[in-house]
């Protein structure tokens, strides 16, 4: 997808060589095997390895999909499987999973701590770093990834430490580190690869950087074709450049692909960028739903998309102080508390606003969007000077940051 | 902006592991024609499947050519001479010992690429297609037989007795990736049944309990909570005073197949020398295409298929090989499986050499379970386990305390059933355990018929034979002196007190082997 559409551009950089197989290819063989174990287990039905093997499998699909209602499969049939088999470390592992990526931080740990040698598993000591980083303790994540790495340098460890210097450490350092986890990978890892190399791009996006954004995205579509991840980002930038119309065509069939809310939302500003309001608003609509319906089934994961919902497109101060109070007893970090405190300053509660601010810019954190809100907040507050310091480094990390962007 | 970032999402610890073509299964070597040519056939996993080769994989045959090293018929047994040993074969090794290759990949669905790299004979590459045997004309106008495709599997063993004598819990238990400690669980090793080991011994409700099915599938129990020890103090015998075997006979790769690369080579080809360098050593090796070089497209040089060697003496370092990332070796059988257990760390091929200390630590660690499973059986053993009447679980942290109890185990010439390992009749020393495992490598005598361990013959039992290390070899068995294939003789079995009475793997492979290269008998049906 991604290929063709770039191939007819302008833009400089060569139309990638297809390294094989890709996306569609795995989703078959994901189907292929969750029917092979499905047919199994219809005759054993007790096989505890093949049960565990089907939802490690769902689960695969899912993450690959990026299909909310494939996720919700696999949390139905593992609860099954956790009531009929007791707290297995691999069922209980998937669980923390699932709950870290529900944002559901304090079943991460309760259920981690159901089979008792979990936490202190590699994988259990993984999951509890990543809630480190979500719930602000940075240093704690950072030492946590470090350690973790000095026992087993493997791709996904080096990621998250990258990642935490991404956001808290060195541009450079963050880069490197991506890199040396591509090195770590074979050809057999090649969704690996490109999510990493989609990483990259990121980290190049959000410097401004869009001819090495360019480079990265589309060595991973190159890697692993036909990813609707790789897509959304080559969106992105496309809108970011101002070439709407290629943008809007790729990320509409992202939308169709995955349905998620998020990225209906994202399609809805995206139409607003473009001066075609008249077409955003069944897409914001439709986002709304789904972010309300999801919350009355009791999930949580979509606090923050509420929140950016109702300051943005959604035009709601006080809805999106609502959601950003919410999602931030969940999980306080730069994000949440940058979030929360637009949200004060939108429903005019300028000093807590910028307590709020001044919270998340303690944090450390590197990052134009969160100046930039800083910049604007220390303005409306009187503080000229305070803002055209947040101002400044806002554009010296990244010159594009008013540019279109997504909430990933 | 991002809030935050999860690797888990495409990280394939949440997915299978696949069926990896990279997965090493076997080393054969032997010498045919007189000792002229050498045979080598590199087997492993038949995946994508058995006459298709993966074209992200990278094969190496690693060869050396040297004179037989003779231990001094004196010389001191001792745990510091041990270790001078294995010093000594490491300065070779990695000193002044040139190493040849033969390096495969994978061009198309149809075709292989075949490197001879720094062999004497010449330097060459050749195109093959795969599943059908080539004859390659190396440049002094030698031939070198080759095949690459799919075979059965050559290898003929009781896997899952063999994981039974060991207690390694994922054989038979569903055991969650994570828990790293559950693999061999804390009870002795052991060749005869323990009385209440009811976590390991056979169960008549389930005889197919731990036993892979055609289907792929493998019948296991769920892991019961620990702790996962043996508190008893005997081995199991029934109403009749008969042991009960972990071993059935059974053939667990019956019906099986894998790829194979198989050369044969003459030995001139190897070494100018062949005069005194009468044992080819060979190795081998899987490697697996970066991820981010399958990304770029990397031209063939003229120089690097016309003469492999200068290119990379020219650019210093093996341009091809740091694309590749290494996955698995293979050389002595078991030195890996049974030995270095297994670890993704311990994947050393012929520099094993760091591993020496480990080897004799586990072996005394081995000798300890299946010592007095061969006393209680009546037979002699080389380990000291001081008249235990049951196997012991016991570990070593310091190689000093080990080597008493296995320095005849680790010392012992290893006897011979009959002359036919030597045709010539020449005066070949046996060999030892200690210089079998280290290095790594499939030694291949020249002068013998290549049977274990002066080689490996396609025919020979060598999990049998592994076992047969326990033995004193300067104990008498009918009138005979132990030898490697004892434990192999379905007569002393029967006179055994202990059922069943089958030698503990079995004595020939489900096919017949070809008498023709490349030796290996054809693939089943079935594509894996």
């Amino acid at each position: 997808m991604a290929a063709s559409m770039v191939a007819t551009s302008s833009n400089p950089v060569v139309s990638p060589r297809l390294a094989g197989p890709g996306f569609e290819e795995e989703r078959k063989r994901a189907e292929n095997d969750i029917g092979r174990l499905t047919f199994r287990l219809a005759a054993q039905p007790r096989d505890l390895s093949d049960r565990v093997r089907l939802l490690y499998r769902m689960f695969h699909r899912a993450s690959l999909t990026g299909r909310m209602a494939q996720l919700e499969e696999v949390e139905k049939e593992l609860d099954t499987a956790l009531r009929e088999f007791g707290p297995k470390e691999d069922l209980c592992l998937l669980q923390a999973n699932l709950d870290f990526r529900f944002h559901r931080l304090h079943e991460v740990r309760r259920h981690l701590a159901s089979a008792p040698m979990l936490s202190s598993r590699v994988e259990g000591r993984v999951l509890l770093a990543d809630l480190d980083m979500q719930e602000g303790r940075y240093e704690l994540a950072r030492a946590g990834f470090e350690e973790l790495i000095a026992q087993h340098a493997t791709w996904d460890h080096l990621a998250r430490l990258a990642h935490w210097h991404s956001k808290l450490g060195d541009f450079s350092e963050a880069d490197r580190l991506y890199a040396e986890a591509e090195d770590d990978l074979t050809a057999k890892q090649m969704l690996s690869y490109a999510w990493l190399e989609v990483q990259r791009g990121l980290l190049a996006f959000n410097r401004g950087n869009y001819t090495g954004a360019w480079s990265h995205y589309l060595r991973a579509e190159s890697a692993y074709p036909g990813h609707w991840y790789t897509a959304e980002h080559i969106a992105e930038l496309l809108a970011a450049e101002e070439r709407f119309d290629e943008a809007l065509e790729m990320l509409r069939e992202v939308v169709e692909r995955t349905e998620k809310p998020e990225l209906q939302q994202a399609l809805g500003e995206m139409y607003i960028c473009a001066g075609r309001e008249n077409l955003a608003q069944v897409w914001l609509e439709s986002a709304l739903t789904s972010y309300l319906e999801s919350v009355r089934r009791g999930d949580v994961h979509y606090f923050h998309h509420l929140a950016d919902y109702y300051a943005g497109p959604g035009a709601e101060p006080a809805e999106a102080l609502q959601w950003a109070r919410r999602d931030i007893e969940l999980r306080s970090n730069f994000s949440t508390q940058t979030t929360l405190a637009w949200a004060l300053f939108l429903t005019h509660q300028t000093e807590e606003a910028l307590e709020q601010m001044r919270l998340a810019l303690s944090s450390g954190v590197r990052d134009a969007i969160v100046f930039s809100t800083a910049a604007d907040l220390f303005e409306a507050a009187g503080d000229s000077s305070s803002s055209r310091r947040y101002a400044s480094v806002a554009l010296e990390i990244n010159p594009m940051h008013r540019r279109f962007r997504m909430h990933h | 902006m991002a809030d935050h970032n999860d690797p888990n999402a495409v990280n394939h610890i949440f997915s299978d592991i696949d069926y990896s073509p990279a997965d090493l299964y076997d080393l054969f070597g032997w010498p045919v024609e007189d000792g002229k040519k050498v045979v080598l056939a590199l087997t492993f996993a038949s995946a994508p499947s058995a006459g298709a080769l993966d074209p992200d994989l990278l094969y190496r045959l690693l060869l050396t050519s040297h004179p037989r090293m003779a231990w001094p018929q004196n010389g001191d047994v001792s745990l510091e001479s041990v270790l001078a040993y294995f010093d000594a074969v490491k300065e070779k090794y990695l000193g002044e010992l040139k190493t040849a290759e033969i390096r495969v990949t994978v061009r198309s669905s149809g075709s292989a690429l075949v490197k001879f790299i720094g062999f004497p004979g010449g330097d060459l590459s050749s195109e093959l297609d795969v599943n059908k045997v080539t004859s390659i004309t190396a440049r002094d106008g030698q031939t070198i037989q080759a095949f690459i495709g799919g075979r059965d599997d050559a290898f003929f063993n009781d896997l899952t007795g063999f994981f039974r004598s060991i207690n390694y819990a994922p054989q038979f238990y569903h055991v969650p990736h994570t828990m790293t400690e559950a693999r061999e669980l804390p009870v002795p090793k052991t060749l005869l049944e323990l009385e209440g080991n009811d976590m390991f011994n056979y169960r008549e409700d389930m005889p197919n309990w731990g036993y892979t099915q055609p289907d792929g599938t493998t019948p296991k129990l769920d892991l019961p909570p620990g702790p996962w020890t043996w508190n008893g103090d005997r081995f199991k015998k029934d109403a009749q005073g008969n042991f009960r075997f972990v071993y059935s006979g059974r053939d667990c790769r019956a019906g099986q197949n894998c790829n194979a690369i198989v050369f044969e080579i003459p030995h001139s080809f190897i070494t100018p020398d062949t005069q005194h360098n009468r044992l080819v050593n060979a190795w081998g090796e899987s490697w697996v295409l970066k991820a981010a070089k399958k990304v770029e497209s990397i031209p063939d040089e003229p120089l690097w298929l016309k003469d492999p060697a200068k290119a990379i003496l020219e650019k210093d370092v093996d341009p091809e090989l740091q694309k590749y990332k290494l996955v698995d070796t293979d050389g002595q059988p078991f030195a890996d499986a049974a030995l270095s257990e297994r670890e993704d760390d311990r994947q050393a091929g012929a520099n094993n050499f760091w591993l020496g200390p480990h080897f004799i630590k586990r072996l005394a660690h081995l000798g300890w379970g299946f010592g007095p499973s061969i006393s209680a059986l009546g037979l002699q053993c080389s380990f000291d386990h001081g008249n235990s009447p049951v196997s012991v679980y016991r570990t070593y942290d310091h190689v000093i305390a080990a080597f008493p109890k296995v320095a005849r185990t680790l010392f012992q010439k290893l006897n011979m059933p009959d002359n036919s390992w030597n045709p010539k009749g020449l005066n070949i020393p046996l060999r030892r355990p200690f210089e079998i495992f280290v290095p790594n490598v499939c030694a291949v005598d020249m002068d013998t018929n290549g049977t274990w361990p002066f080689g490996r013959r396609l025919e020979d039992q060598v999990a049998t034979r592994f076992l047969s290390l326990f033995l004193d070899m300067e104990a008498e068995w009918k009138g005979g002196k132990y030898h490697v294939d004892l434990l192999g003789d379905p007569a002393l079995w029967e006179s055994a007190p202990i059922l069943p009475k089958t030698p503990p793997n079995p004595l020939k492979n489900d096919k017949e082997f070809l008498d023709s290269f490349p030796y290996l008998a054809e693939p089943w049906p079935q594509a894996w």
